[in-house]
């Protein structure tokens, strides 16, 4: 299980499973640069691999007014 | 994937630049990015004083932070717009930003100037959000008058100019395309203004905010009815997908061949500026539209019955 918390939506959601940062983001709709993708204290690139219990967070970068 | 240059694992993938890079990499990249603007525009001479306008986001905190790591004599403005909630926690995270990296920073309340946002929404019959663009720039550029600050610089990065840029194009905005760029140059009292971040993405903005331990103030304005732009920046997002580099090209395309030649055509016109009578900024109108603002505002709210 992967649990994932969306900026600035606020939103959670829990994965069965996603190997790859990529796949995460194709399935929550997201370009390689449209958001940043953070485990713990560090970035991870589209290629990285999610581990069961990962927590990740999210934070899409568009700037808001 | 690993760092282009040394060929640790990345923690920042660029396909527009068809690269990489490990954190330490990618604070160099983004100082470079930083330099090569400054440079290339004259954006910044040596002894010059910047203000610096700070609104809480990613995007002017990390240019603070970074025009002071590269030895800039640097000031933040932040200009606390009294709105319920959403001003003060905007602010507190500027003044805990500012406090933490022992910057110096100027504070304008705009209660205490009689302009609150909340009344120029409830008072002005026209878009809340272009009187407060309006207001804003006028006290950037007022503080930095006043207080003897060469240079304004802003957070605009690529996304925001490629964005605005792409606006005015569609409308064929000659006033606006004559001098649009991340450079503008002081006259007629108004201070120079700059746009470091012009070269750098939105994603690249936030990558260096996440990297540098900065805290940065997320919730939109609550009377932002949807981002300014966001269609054009979805459209640009899909090209720069499809066509890595696009951005920057188009941006820099136009500073190159398109500005010169619409700076050339508005050359002639433009009404020339005076002093405003009331609070010293140029306009062309005797009193500048801050201050007919801010009497419009003051009128009106004595004369609602409803006000406690
Ligand atoms: S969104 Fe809010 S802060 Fe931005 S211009 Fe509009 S009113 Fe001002
Ligand atoms: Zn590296
Ligand atoms: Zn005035």
């Amino acid at each position: 299980m992967i649990t994932v918390f969306v900026e600035p939506d606020n939103e959670t959601h829990a994965f069965e499973r996603h190997n790859t940062v990529l796949m995460l983001q194709k399935r929550l709709g997201l370009r390689v640069n449209d958001a940043l993708v953070i485990r713990g204290a560090e970035l991870l690139t589209p290629d990285c691999r999610l581990n069961d219990g990962d927590m990740i967070r999210i934070r899409k970068v568009m700037s808001t007014g | 994937m690993k760092c282009r240059k040394c060929k640790t694992p990345a923690e920042v993938a660029l396909p527009s630049h068809n690269t990489a890079f490990c954190r330490d990499c990618f604070s160099v990249y983004f100082t470079g990015q930083v330099e090569k603007a400054i440079r290339r525009h004259g954006l910044i001479n040596p002894g010059e004083r910047v203000l610096v306008a700070l609104s809480g986001g990613k995007d002017s905190l990390g240019l603070m932070l970074e025009l002071s790591r590269l030895g800039y004599d640097v000031t933040g403005l932040h200009v606390d717009l009294g709105i319920p909630k959403s001003s003060s926690a905007a602010r507190a995270k500027v003044e805990g930003f500012c406090a933490a990296h022992g910057l110096t920073l100027r504070v304008v309340e705009l209660e205490k100037e009689g302009l609150p946002i909340p009344d120029v929404k409830r008072y002005i019959n026209r878009p809340v959000c272009s009187a407060c663009g309006k207001i804003k720039r006028h006290w950037f550029n007022r503080v930095a008058l006043e207080e003897g600050f060469e240079v304004l610089a802003t957070g605009h990065n690529l996304d925001d100019e490629v964005a605005r840029l792409f606006a005015n194009t569609l409308r064929w905005d000659a006033g606006y395309l004559s001098d649009q760029g991340p450079c503008l140059n002081a006259e007629s009292g108004f201070a120079r203004k700059i746009k470091p971040l012009y070269r750098l993405s939105e994603f690249e903005t936030a990558c260096y905010a996440f990297l540098n331990g900065i805290e940065i103030h997320t919730a939109p304005c609550p009377y932002s009815g949807g981002a300014s732009f966001t269609g054009h920046k979805r459209l640009w997002a899909d090209l720069e997908y499809k066509s890595p580099g696009s951005k920057i090209a188009f941006y820099d395309g136009f500073l190159k061949r398109g500005r010169p030649a619409f700076a050339q055509v508005e050359k002639e016109t433009g009404a020339p500026l005076a002093p405003c009578e009331k609070c010293g900024s140029p306009t062309s109108t005797g009193l500048c539209g801050v201050c007919r603002l801010a009497i419009a505002v003051s009128e009106r709210r004595a004369a609602d019955p409803d006000r406690d």
